[in-house]
């Protein structure tokens, strides 16, 4: 497949073993209020993370945890409050020129979580495919626009004659097979997905998300896919960033992080996601309510739902730490446990053993589930 | 065996559009027992959410109600005048909608479209008022301080919360759900569900829980129900449905779900999507998107077997076929 | 409690309910033959129009030619009869009517495109932009309509090129404020920001993806202003504020007033062109209100029908 060829301009390409994309203490906070106003809601503190070529790395939060905000940054949609990002070696968040900006966005496309509301009801699908191969790829004439648009749509799953419809005459899973058909039609290096999946039927979602792994077998993109479903995270990711409340807190390795979760918020999301082929299991009860993000202060945002929160973790906010490779989470009690060399603790189970709700803060080893996981020691 | 608490039989709705009318419920039949939790599941256009407007008689034009009856209470809904619907109405069976956000005023407190709501259907004091829905509050965990905040300062789980707390102010029988957790995180999605079953099994209720996701309810329902292109395809237990699923349909919604601990394998989804209800293929509506079709299901349209305590509208499981079928290469 | 809108077709959007093969265009003009309002208003418009473009064809007098006898009544030669110096009566309205539409539309289309561009890039760009055009549009929707007519009319030559600077002048406002509390709630929709972020610049996103998802409301605001229009100029010339050389509606009802057409029994003198008016004004609300229904089919007459029973 065809990759852009276009060098970073004023950058040092990816030779020099820069990542795809990267990102550097991203910050965003939002003043609530007027000008005056004191308060300060953060969106996204500190958020560092790489994106490799032909990587699909998964960001995983509920609402409110930032995701979509690190999304809206990585468009440019809103410069960040702190904080850098670059891609392909070259800083771009404060780019300026038209040529600069278009360049980019020919690299970085974005495909929304709404697909009916992300498409101009009064014209046909092929407006949007149309367009950006007009403002992407100048050196296509009028047929061999044409020719790219029946392309791209046949690499996502939709006959050419497709494109003659109008959004209302298409079901929601091949509208958003359009919203990828135009992101690719850019010859992108890095598609950032925003919950393409979520407003589907979830029978409709598999082949989406097939689609997606498809495309970066075959046309060797990487993916940023954000999303608040533990399981297809699992299922197309590489990696998995998991982020609460502004803060990311735990990256690594897709099982790795399922199978071995460390931070005691994933391991709440794993027990809370429900997978209909197993029997029910008891979590303690958890009120569920978002965390305060309007001038927070110091120290780990989810201690007042951890309950295995000690004294520092309300004064010191904890940082990423080390627990396997390539394998990080921000816990204090998480970090000791691997520097003490013990079994990490478990604040959430989301093995079905019959009445195990282990909500004490006495170290146990991970229980071996149904599907046979070995204990970590 | 006890008389069931809703029956409806035949219920039929049609969407009447300018160049024809549109069958999206099509003799659509249910029972729920007293303090039964059913769950009724399926795609987008399947008529689920029809089916609840239709039995609660909150259908509004183009929507009208075909055929069909619904007896709740010993009474057929259907033929009710619109005062005795009303007397029903809150205190024998309630309705909880998918967004707090559309039902819940933006003006009002929360004390105040309580009052609005027990005065509607009853005749309280102020004090009992207060009173009843400082109880209904507690009952769902939510402070009854909160009875004086507005909606918008409460959080989505505690909004939805709120909607279920209106809907249980006289303790009906039945209480209707479209989608409650829809528009929830994973979390408060699992702790309202947990909440509804506490009250469930505390208050007695009976429930009709309508959802997309059949993962939700996999846990809390005592029978599902699975719908498609306004028919029901099947009917049955909840834990045997899951385990060993009889519609094609059903078993395709069941391998489309991504595994969060299981081995990673492949998902199929069901290729295709719903049929034009404006066009209906003759025989079988699944039968385009089916693994298993086979030539009849295209001349006949299936009626309800019989599995066990089960049903499925199914040629597969139809009884004469079926004996005819075997020896043949499928 | 607010029940979602179970009849929209929203619930059916997923089955992919549709007319087969139709575009929008065509499933919305169907709708607007379809609906009586429309075809009245249409019928009205269309005959006035062919009225305004051959004059010639349904009266052979001259208008101006006052060489009839006077005052008569209608007759068989004058059908609404003639005027104080001798003018055939139907004859003036009929040639009067060319440059009353001319003024009603050439002020709607103006004060349309005024309103739209103002409304549209005042919500698009928001902040200072925003608030500056919105305190334009106020200033312009609170100054009292009537007594600006009358003393601009005063001052300004008479005639329908002041009419029709004055009627733009205080007629864009209103629809300003409706356009741009549209373009803000579009503001929201995916596509604008997508159409952003695959590199469009402000201008093409205003005019190719805004403009066009608001034909409908455009064409109700136009229509609104006409009805607007239609009443006020034949005020304002009711009133002596036209120029009475020119031949209107409104300067007909004029000079009828003016020769206390009413009193000395003239009646159709004084009656015809105000009818005329009503009737004009009429087509266009007619018109208005059928557009309402197509962009809300909430407001659509519901159609009694009888239940059938159960196949």
């Amino acid at each position: 497949m065809v990759q852009s060829t276009t060098p970073a301009p004023g950058g040092t390409g990816l030779d020099s073993g820069e990542p795809l994309l990267r990102t550097v203490d991203l910050t965003r906070h939002f003043r609530l209020g007027g000008f005056r106003s004191r308060n300060m809601l953060h969106a996204v503190d500190s958020f560092s993370m790489t994106i490799g070529e032909r990587e699909i790395v998964a960001v995983v939060g509920e609402s409110g945890s930032g995701k979509t905000t690190v999304a809206r940054l990585l468009t440019m949609i809103y410069p960040p409050t702190r904080g850098t990002i670059y891609y392909r070696g070259r800083a771009v968040n404060h780019l300026h020129s038209r040529r600069d900006i278009l360049w980019y966005r020919g690299e970085v496309p974005l495909v929304f979580q709404d697909p009916y509301s992300a498409m101009n009801p009064v014209f046909r699908v092929s407006h949007g495919v149309m367009r950006s191969l007009k403002l992407h790829r100048p050196e296509l004439d009028r047929a061999g626009r044409q020719r790219e648009a029946q392309r791209v749509f046949d690499t996502v799953g939709l006959s050419p004659d497709m494109l003659a419809k109008f959004p209302y005459e298409m079901s929601g899973g091949q509208r958003q097979r359009v919203g990828f058909a135009q992101a690719l039609a850019v010859q992108p290096r890095l598609i950032l997905a925003d919950e393409p999946v979520s407003m589907l039927d979830v029978s409709i979602r598999a082949g989406v998300l097939n689609m997606m792994a498809r495309l970066r077998e075959e046309e060797g993109v990487s993916l940023l896919y954000i999303t608040h479903d533990l399981a297809s995270a699992r299922y197309v990711a590489d990696r998995i960033i998991v982020m609460y409340a502004g803060h990311q807190v735990e990256t690594g390795p897709a099982d790795a992080v399922l199978s071995q979760p460390r931070h005691p918020y994933t391991q709440l999301l794993l027990s809370a996601a429900p997978d209909p082929r197993e029997e029910p299991v008891d979590i303690p009860a958890d009120s569920g309510e978002p965390p305060r993000v309007i001038n927070p202060s110091e120290g780990c945002r989810f201690a007042p739902r951890c309950p295995l929160a000690i004294g520092v973790c309300a004064s010191v906010t904890p940082e990423l730490s080390k627990m396997g490779p390539a394998h990080e989470a921000a816990c204090h009690v998480a970090a000791e446990d691997v520097e003490r060399g013990r079994p990490v603790h478990r604040a959430f189970s989301s093995s079905p053993v019959a009445g195990a709700s282990q909500s004490s803060a006495l170290p146990t080893s991970e229980t071996s589930g149904p599907q046979g996981r070995a204990p970590v020691g | 065996m006890t008389d069931p608490l809703l029956e409806v039989k035949d219920l039929t709705v049609d969407y009447q559009a300018e160049y024809a009318d549109v069958r999206a419920l099509d003799h659509v039949s249910l029972s729920v027992a007293p303090g039964e939790f059913l769950g009724v599941v399926g795609e987008s256009g399947c008529g689920k959410s029809t089916m609840l407007f239709a039995i609660a008689q909150l259908l509004s034009p183009p929507a009208v109600l075909i055929g069909g009856s619904v007896r709740f209470t010993g009474k057929d809904m259907v033929r009710l005048t619109e005062a005795e619907l009303r007397h029903m109405r809150w205190r024998d069976y309630a309705v909880v909608m998918q967004s707090a956000m559309n039902a819940l005023n933006p003006m009002k407190t929360v004390a105040a479209q309580f009052a609005d709501a027990i005065r509607a259907h009853a005749k309280m004091t102020g004090k009992e008022i207060r009173n009843r829905s400082a109880e209904v509050l507690r009952l769902v965990g939510i402070d009854p301080a909160h009875l004086d905040s507005y909606p918008h300062q409460l959080s989505g789980g505690m909004r939805q919360r709120t909607m279920i707390a209106m809907a249980l102010l006289f303790t009906p029988q039945l209480v209707l759900m479209d989608e409650p957790t829809s528009a929830l995180d994973v979390v408060a999605q699992r702790a309202l569900m947990r909440q509804i079953k506490e009250l469930q099994v505390q208050l007695g209720f009976a429930v009709i829980f309508v959802t997309h996701d059949m993962s939700v309810v996999s846990h809390y329902s005592d029978r599902v129900m699975v719908m498609y292109a306004g028919q029901t395809a099947e009917v049955g237990g909840t834990r045997r449905m899951f385990t060993s699923p009889l519609h094609p349909y059903t078993r395709g919604l069941m391998d489309a779900f991504p595994s969060i601990r299981g081995n990673r394998r492949e998902l199929t989804g069901i290729p295709g999507s719903p049929p034009d209800l404006g066009h209906l293929p003759s025989g079988c509506r699944f039968m385009p998107r089916c693994p298993d079709a086979m030539p009849e299901c295209a001349a006949r349209s299936p009626e309800m077997f019989a599995v066990d305590e089960a049903q499925v509208r199914c040629l597969l499981y139809d009884g004469q076929a079926h004996q005819g079928r075997i020896g043949e290469t499928a | 409690m607010a029940i979602p809108a179970i009849g929209s077709n929203s619930a059916l959007g997923g089955a992919g309910v549709s007319a087969p093969n139709t575009s929008a265009r065509v499933r919305f003009l169907r709708t607007l033959f379809s609906s009586k309002k429309a075809t009245a208003g249409l019928v009205i418009i269309l005959v006035i129009s062919f009225v305004a473009a051959f004059p010639g064809l349904l009266t052979h007098d001259d208008p101006n030619a006052a060489i009839y006898g006077i005052e008569q009544g209608p007759s068989l030669q004058h059908l609404l009869g003639t005027t104080l110096v001798g003018q055939d009566v139907f004859c003036q309205l009929i040639y009067g009517t060319r440059l009353t539409l001319v003024i009603v539309v050439v002020v709607s289309v103006i004060a349309t495109l005024l309103s739209m561009i103002i409304g549209i890039t005042a919500a698009y760009l928001g902040g200072l932009a925003d608030r500056s055009l919105s305190l334009l549009t106020d200033i312009f929707l609170i100054i009292p309509t009537l007594p600006l007519l009358i003393v601009l009319a005063f001052y300004l030559p008479s005639g329908a090129s002041t009419m029709i600077l004055v009627l733009c002048l205080t007629s864009w406002a209103f629809q300003a404020r409706q356009l741009r509390s549209q373009g803000l709630s579009l503001r929201s929709r995916d596509f604008l920001a997508s159409a952003r972020v695959r590199g469009e610049r402000p201008l093409y996103i205003v005019l190719v993806e805004i403009v066009p998802t608001m034909t409908s409301l455009l064409a109700a605001s136009f229509l609104g202003v006409a009805v607007y229009v239609v009443g006020f100029a034949a005020g304002l010339q009711f009133l002596g504020l036209g120029n009475s050389s020119e031949l209107t509606w409104g300067t007909l009802l004029y000079q009828a007033q003016a020769n206390d057409a009413l009193i000395s029994g003239n009646v159709w003198w004084e009656l015809s062109p105000g009818l005329a008016v009503a009737l004009l004004g009429a087509g266009f609300a007619l018109l208005n209100y059928a557009f309402d229904e197509i962009g809300n089919p909430a407001l659509r007459p519901a159609r009694r029908r009888r239940d059938r029973s159960a196949s």
